[in-house]
């Protein structure tokens, strides 16, 4: 689960779920919302990423799709994929679309990632 | 705030040592009312924040447009000593060179007449705005590495004078395309030209009142006369750069023991191979986002051919641009340092070398715009910046509520209605994001400007006020 929390300026989301890779899915769909759905055929990409830590390893994923739909056009709709440490690899569904440029970057102030009794726990904040 | 003192009646601080990690005091420019108002959200622990970078001299400086944002607030101003103070990415921003750029027209509001809405109309069709891709001018080849190095200067047909009425002529020293990754390179390919989103726009407006008439005359300002406002950036290729930057920063911070209360906050000696890198990068960066600013200028002109013909379009003169997130070196009291600005604008008064000529005898003119609907103002530089705040001012009106409480407090359609009330024509493909830019949602830009002008940092020449609005 995802939710947008207060910030004068900028935006920040909070994540929950029982897994890294589900936090990681519920930031594509909190990415998704703000940057609408896309209408064209679905397209598969493979992804690796790997970061110097594991909140880190939070930012790089959004930072991934915000290139993608930013440079590419490419609104992503959904993810197969696995954390192991400090890396993420899997797949990336998306499709080609307009979106709506509001995010313009991942930053990485008050990021968090992480588990906390068998729960993880993300928090990143957006610049908008 | 109990640290919290006053020195003036427009300045605060707050000593070094309210905090052990602080190296310089944290100053603010504010009134009552507004310090109240900053006070609501984590501004000032941010500027405190800001005043533990290595290498900082002075103190942190916070405008009275401040407001909370991720590492340095928005609003903030921090000079750190060269070579080896550190240069900050964070410090300047995702938005490499935001900024805006004032036109002037030949014309007032009453000749104007009835052509304002398809003034207005033309201009959004011109200017590609919100969708980020689409729209702008494709570049190929070398020809998005000639503007990265070269701003302006590298599109085809630009005027000699937009180019001299550009703050730094429109072209950082040193600026480097190898620098930028392939990343940005593939963002900005065809993003110049565009607007963008968020708080961006392009304003038709008319210069509602000259405060100061002599500064005016300077700056080809009258009464009634009708300008056009340009608000935007380095789009995606600057987002970019940013992020590239702050994470290579951030990797670095142990092998320069660096320890920094935030990690957005990431920085690297100035001098260091990370640094250099990084400046030329953002110098890149701050040249295609004047070279966005100049597209778009193009395009109003354009438009302003089609609504208004060519003689009003070729008498359309561009008064300044000015960046309000950057970083640059600069000489203050005989000190060499990289004056980073993120929400504030250079602000250098009369006899300042770095000012076009014509305006060397008066200052640097400075735009701050208003929330959108509201007014906005001309100011011009004064001596109290350079010995205050290292030639700078205020950038806006600054946020004071976010935008998810601006959107539930008014719907977008019930703002254009309002707006459109008010003679204002509205042109914005998300009501939405219109919603979020409520006036209510920014502080009263004529009491930040009042506190700039009282404090020395710079002085009002004009107010504008909108005729119409072209949103991002």
């Amino acid at each position: 689960m995802y939710r947008f929390v207060e910030h004068t300026a900028e935006l920040e989301v909070e994540l929950e779920a029982s897994s890294a890779e589900g936090v990681l899915e519920d930031a594509l769909h909190a990415f998704a919302e703000l940057a609408v759905s896309g209408e064209g055929e679905l397209v598969e990409r493979r992804v690796e990423l790997t970061a110097p830590d594991v909140p880190a390893l939070l930012a790089a994923w959004l930072d991934e799709l915000l290139f993608l739909a930013d440079a590419e056009g490419l609104l992503p709709e959904s993810a197969e994929i696995s954390v192991d440490g400090t890396t993420v690899s899997g797949v990336l569904r998306a499709r080609p679309g307009e979106p709506r440029p509001l995010v313009k970057a991942v930053t990485l102030h008050r990021l968090r990632f992480r588990s906390e009794n068998g729960v993880w726990r993300g928090r990143v904040v957006l610049d908008v | 705030m109990s640290e919290l003192q006053r020195i003036d009646e427009t300045t605060w601080e707050i000593p070094a040592s309210a905090r052990m990690d602080m190296r310089v005091p944290a100053r603010i420019f504010a009134d009552e009312e507004i310090l109240e108002e900053i006070a609501g959200d984590l501004s000032l622990d941010q500027l405190q924040n800001v005043a533990t970078l290595p290498g900082v001299v002075g103190a942190a400086i916070a405008m009275p447009d401040i407001h909370q944002g991720y590492g340095f607030p928005v609003g903030g101003v921090a000079a750190t000593e060269l070579p080896d103070g550190v240069v900050s990415p964070g410090g300047v921003g995702y938005d490499i060179n935001c900024g805006v750029r004032l036109l002037a027209l030949p014309l007032t509001e009453r000749d104007l007449g009835d052509r304002r809405e398809a003034l207005v109309h033309e201009i959004s069709r011109a200017v590609p705005a919100g969708a980020g891709k689409h729209g702008g001018i494709r570049l190929r080849g070398t020809e998005l590495d000639d503007v990265l190095r070269d701003g302006p200067r590298a599109l085809p047909g630009v005027r000699a004078e937009d180019v001299e009425r550009t703050e730094s002529e429109g072209r950082l020293e040193g600026a480097d395309p190898e620098a930028v990754s392939e990343r940005a390179h593939l963002r900005g390919r065809d993003q110049l030209g565009t607007m963008g989103s968020g708080n961006h726009f392009v304003e038709l407006q008319q210069v509602e009142e000259v405060l100061d008439p002599d500064t005016a005359r300077v700056f080809g300002l009258e009464p009634g006369q009708l300008t056009v406002l340009i608000h935007s950036g380095s789009r995606g290729l600057g987002h970019q750069v940013c992020t590239d930057y702050v994470k290579l920063m951030d990797s670095r911070l142990a092998s320069y023991r660096i320890h920094l209360p935030d990690r957005q906050l990431a920085c690297a000696p100035a001098s260091s191979a990370e640094g250099k890198a990084y400046l030329s990068a953002m110098a890149a960066a701050a040249n295609f986002a004047w070279a966005n600013r100049q597209a778009i200028a193009d395009a109003v002109r354009r438009a302003i051919r089609s609504v208004l013909g060519d003689d009003t379009a070729a008498r359309t003169t561009q008064v300044y641009d000015v960046a309000h997130n950057v970083a640059k070196v600069e000489l203050h009291g005989g000190t060499s340092v990289c004056v980073h600005r993120k929400g504030a604008t250079r602000a250098f008064p009369a006899g300042s070398p770095e000012i076009p000529a014509a305006y060397r005898g008066v200052g640097q003119p400075v735009f701050i715009p208003g929330s959108m609907g509201t007014a906005s103002f001309v100011l011009v530089g004064e001596p109290g910046s350079m010995e205050r705040s290292f030639g700078t001012t205020c950038h806006g009106a600054g946020r004071r509520m976010s935008r998810t409480a601006a959107r539930k407090r008014v719907h977008g359609s019930e703002l254009r209605r309002e707006l459109e009330a008010r003679g204002i024509v509205v042109r914005c493909p998300s009501p939405k994001g219109l919603a979020e830019e409520a006036p209510f949602a920014y502080k009263d830009v004529d009491r930040v400007v009042r506190v700039v002008e009282q404090a020395g940092l710079a002085r009002r020449v004009a107010r504008l006020v909108p005729l119409g609005v072209v949103k991002g």
